[in-house]
């Protein structure tokens, strides 16, 4: 049968236009591809790991719908977590455990000048497929010349990874310490997380 | 003098942004090619356009503000060839006309989310059913019978399958290994379990599943109940492309009158599963409220080599590429198809009772005929039964009278296949559960609250906190295809524009009819193991055949991918045969027939149609990077000039 004849010319209707809110790339809220894969192969091989473990840092973010960059995995856990993790991940990993402490790039922002943050953990680091892993044990923060606070505890949270189960560092403890660092940026994005996850306030 | 935009050429062109065109938009605009997606209707903000906005009954119920306008584009629907068909000119229920969509998501903004795959005897119930009932059955069935196999068997499908849940999360059985293999019987056709585990159980689901447990399916075999499988994320979830899902909050407030609209983003379609990573691609651009109404063809008739559409404001633009993919609503895919000059149209011989052609061949339908055969019963929940939450999950299915799972050589009336028996799913999900059942209207005789105001209220919250529940079935076998129900463009009627709307020429099949004769003693006799009270079993009904405009939201099929070239396109990659460039994965059904549409009886799963679609439109993009590499190695230009 052949074609209608094709109009060319324009022709306007008395019809609403619905407004369309196409977001920018910027908006979207998506892992990349090799942080992906390696955060799958993580956690089928922590699958069965003992002790308490979980994504923290932006990746435990993004996972919640946190619209963040990561640019590589972080892993918390508690002292015993360390050498089990170890183990299970020998195959990738390039630095042992170790004690260490350092000062974090960015200063607390909760008075009139910024206090600098230090954290201290036993540290060692992963590499998969170019991807790095830090694993931190027993993390402690330290803002400015206050006292060492106590190991970071939590009870995780789990999302499912193209259908691997891991876990997580739950929002709302992260926001506590944001709030406690005056990082109020960081406690918006995860307000607007929350805000479109909607009743499920981390 | 002519006004047409011309838009710079692309490597593919996606006509529709919905469920498929998302696959191939995603996996092409990763791949690095560019790629443009046409949708006629909005990109909708679940935050800013749902969260807090789908509360106003009065403009989703009435004002249908998130519906199709149809104003810019009707149907037409008659029930045989020698009626004259009537456009459908307003929304007379809550769900009609959703599953037609408008905009990025389309049909899947307003679906219940209930999936589930086809199994192997559902791509190869011709070749099957003869033999295992000898060649003449199914036209013994129906002599109009129209039904062929699937050009791949479902072995060949599986991965596609994978990939498609993947992608969406899709919850069912989840036993949470490494391997996540099926743990058990219930989907021996499986590799592999869904992504999500499954939403809680109702107590309804759990009053099935404890049920049927102790009972012996008619194949002789003990009932294998699993969770109903559902797209709506259960957990929060994160997708092979990166994309992060937000999970199901239970709130129940996403039924019929909200339009199933979900405000968190957890139930499954293309504008927040697939599009975001095609946009963070850089490589893909979404033209909405953009009214594709041609596609141009190369001068010798064997290219597609442009998409003509109409912006909001009326102007023409001229959208050039080297490959087209047509994701719409199965039978605007068809219109544009017929519109545009593409293929062969079916003719049907109400005469001769033939037809030739294969545009528009074999529409069929995955919805619970009209009036159609039912069985009710009263069950005592003895607590809370209040299923809070979304339009699936929550209950439980069995699989055991579906498909070739019984001896069917002995039923009479005779038919084939079964059907999907759940119970229990949440609100929203139909039968079983709270209903809006007759829609929003006001007060009349046969409804004297009306459906909304203070009176109709009083009497919803007696529904939402029973302690019984009236739960009932309309089953009905697989809708097979058949010569005298089709597709084509009305010669009366028009869209805005002015081309001409498509014609739907339908009526239910006896094979509906004829199965859920044999379905409803089934349900029944589950229903009375349940301890249901009160439980009757209504008359069976000839077939409808009266107009009936609110058909169209699960009409489907209309162009065949198969091996027989008169009657279906001959390639397994789901091109049209001769216009190696349109790709089709119609968004209800690749096939021509509605084998995948096995619909459930006690819960909605009329959108598992769509699960069955998903995997062709992983299909498709394989094809569309196979071709897209061949014209490179080949330095063939297929651009327009």
């Amino acid at each position: 049968m052949p074609a209608l004849v094709v109009p060319n010319r324009s022709k306007p209707l008395n019809i609403p236009i619905l407004e369309s809110r196409v977001p920018k790339p910027e908006d979207l809220v998506v892992l990349s591809k090799p942080l992906l894969e390696a955060t799958i192969k993580i956690g089928n091989l922590l699958n069965d790991c003992s002790a308490k473990w979980a994504l923290g840092g932006d990746i435990g973010e993004i996972l919640n719908g946190v619209n963040v960059q990561p640019d590589h995995i972080t892993i918390l856990t508690n002292a015993e977590g360390c050498p089990e993790i170890g183990k299970k991940l020998a195959e990738f990993q390039v630095e042992t455990s170790r004690l260490v402490e350092r000062q974090i790039r960015r200063n607390a922002e909760i008075g009139p000048k910024p206090l600098p943050v230090k954290i201290r953990s036993y540290e060692s680091r992963f590499n998969f497929d170019g991807q790095r892993l830090d694993v931190h044990g027993d993390l402690r923060i330290k803002v400015g010349e206050w006292e060492w606070g106590d190991p970071l505890d939590f009870e995780p949270e789990y999302v499912y990874v193209v259908g691997v189960k891991v876990p997580v560092v739950p929002l709302k403890l992260k926001t506590e310490l944001y709030l406690g660092l005056g990082w109020m940026d960081r406690v918006r994005k995860i307000n607007e997380a929350t805000a479109r996850r909607h009743h499920k306030i981390g | 003098m002519s006004t047409v935009i011309q838009e710079p050429s692309v490597d593919v062109v996606c006509l529709g942004v919905g469920f498929m065109s998302g696959v191939v938009a995603t996996e092409l605009a990763l791949a690095g090619k560019k790629v443009v997606g046409i949708t006629k209707g909005p990109y909708w903000d679940y935050v800013n356009d749902y969260s807090t906005t789908k509360y106003d009954e009065w403009g989703v119920g009435l004002g249908r503000k998130y519906d199709h306008p149809l104003p810019l584009q009707s149907t037409t629907i008659r029930n045989n060839s020698s009626q004259f068909a009537l456009p459908v000119r307003r929304y007379t229920m809550p769900i009609q006309y959703h599953a037609l969509g408008h905009g990025v998501g389309g049909a899947a903004q307003h679906y219940g989310g209930g999936m589930g795959r086809q199994g192997p005897w559902g791509y190869q119930m011709e070749s099957l059913t003869a033999s295992a009932y000898g060649s003449g059955f199914l036209s013994s069935i129906n002599p109009q019978d129209d039904t062929h196999d699937w050009p791949l068997t479902y072995a060949q499908y599986e991965p596609y399958y994978v990939a498609w849940e993947e992608a969406h999360a899709i919850c069912g059985n989840y036993n949470g290994s490494p391997t996540n293999s099926p743990s058990d019987m219930n989907y021996p056709w499986m590799s592999t379990n869904y992504r999500l585990p499954p939403h809680p159980l109702t107590p309804l689901g759990q009053l099935f599943q404890s049920t049927v447990q102790g009972m012996t399916a008619p194949n002789g075999q003990p009932y294998h109940p699993f969770p109903t499988v559902s797209a709506l994320a259960s957990q929060p979830y994160t997708n092979q492309y990166g994309v992060t899902v937000n999970p199901c909050v239970y709130e129940g407030y996403c039924g019929g009158l909200c339009d199933y609209a979900c405000e968190t983003g957890a139930k499954s379609n293309a504008a927040y599963r697939t599009i975001p990573a095609a946009i963070k691609s850089g490589n893909f651009t979404l033209v909405t409220n953009a009214y594709i109404f041609r596609l141009e063809l190369s001068p010798s008739g064997d290219q597609v080599i442009a998409a003509n559409y109409y912006d909001a404001h009326g102007n023409i633009h001229r959208q050039p590429g080297t490959v087209f993919f047509n994701g719409m609503w199965g039978y605007n895919m068809i219109r544009l198809m017929l519109l545009s000059g593409l293929g062969t149209p079916y003719i049907y011989n109400s005469g001769l009772g033939t037809g030739t052609g294969t545009v528009g061949r074999g529409l069929t339908n995955g919805y619970t005929p009209y009036r159609g055969t039912n069985v009710t019963g009263t069950v005592n929940i003895g607590g809370n039964s209040y299923p809070a939450g979304n339009g699936s999950g929550g209950g439980m299915a069995v699989y055991d009278l579906m498909d070739d799972n019984f001896i069917h050589s002995n039923i009479s009336p005779p038919f084939i296949g079964g059907g999907l028996v759940s119970a229990g799913g949440y609100l929203g999900s139909g039968p079983g559960n709270i209903t809006f059942a007759g829609g929003v209207s006001g007060p009349s005789s046969a409804n004297p609250n009306g459906s909304m105001g203070s009176a109709f209220k009083a009497t919803q919250q007696n529904k939402y906190l029973p302690t019984k529940q009236t739960v009932g079935a309309t089953p009905f076998a697989p809708d097979l295809p058949t010569l005298m129900n089709y597709c084509d463009l009305d010669p009366h009627y028009t869209d805005a524009y002015g081309d001409p709307v498509s014609r739907l020429t339908y009526d239910w099949t006896p094979n509906t009819y004829n199965g859920a004769a044999y379905l409803v003693n089934q349900i029944k006799t589950i229903l009375d193991q349940m301890g249901a009270t009160n439980v009757t079993v209504g008359s069976t009904v000839a077939p409808y055949s009266a107009h009936n405009d609110w058909w169209g939201h699960h009409l489907r099929g209309g162009l065949r991918i198969g091996t027989d070239p008169n009657a279906g396109t001959p390639t397994a990659w789901a091109a049209l045969s001769g216009y190696n460039q349109l790709y089709l994965t119609p968004t209800t059904g690749v096939n021509y027939f509605a084998a995948g549409e096995i619909t459930n009886t006690t819960g909605n799963n009329a959108t598992a149609g769509t699960h069955v679609a998903g995997p062709q439109s992983y299909r498709a993009a394989e094809g569309i990077k196979l071709y897209l590499q061949h014209v490179a190695s080949q330095g063939i230009n297929y651009l327009a000039s």
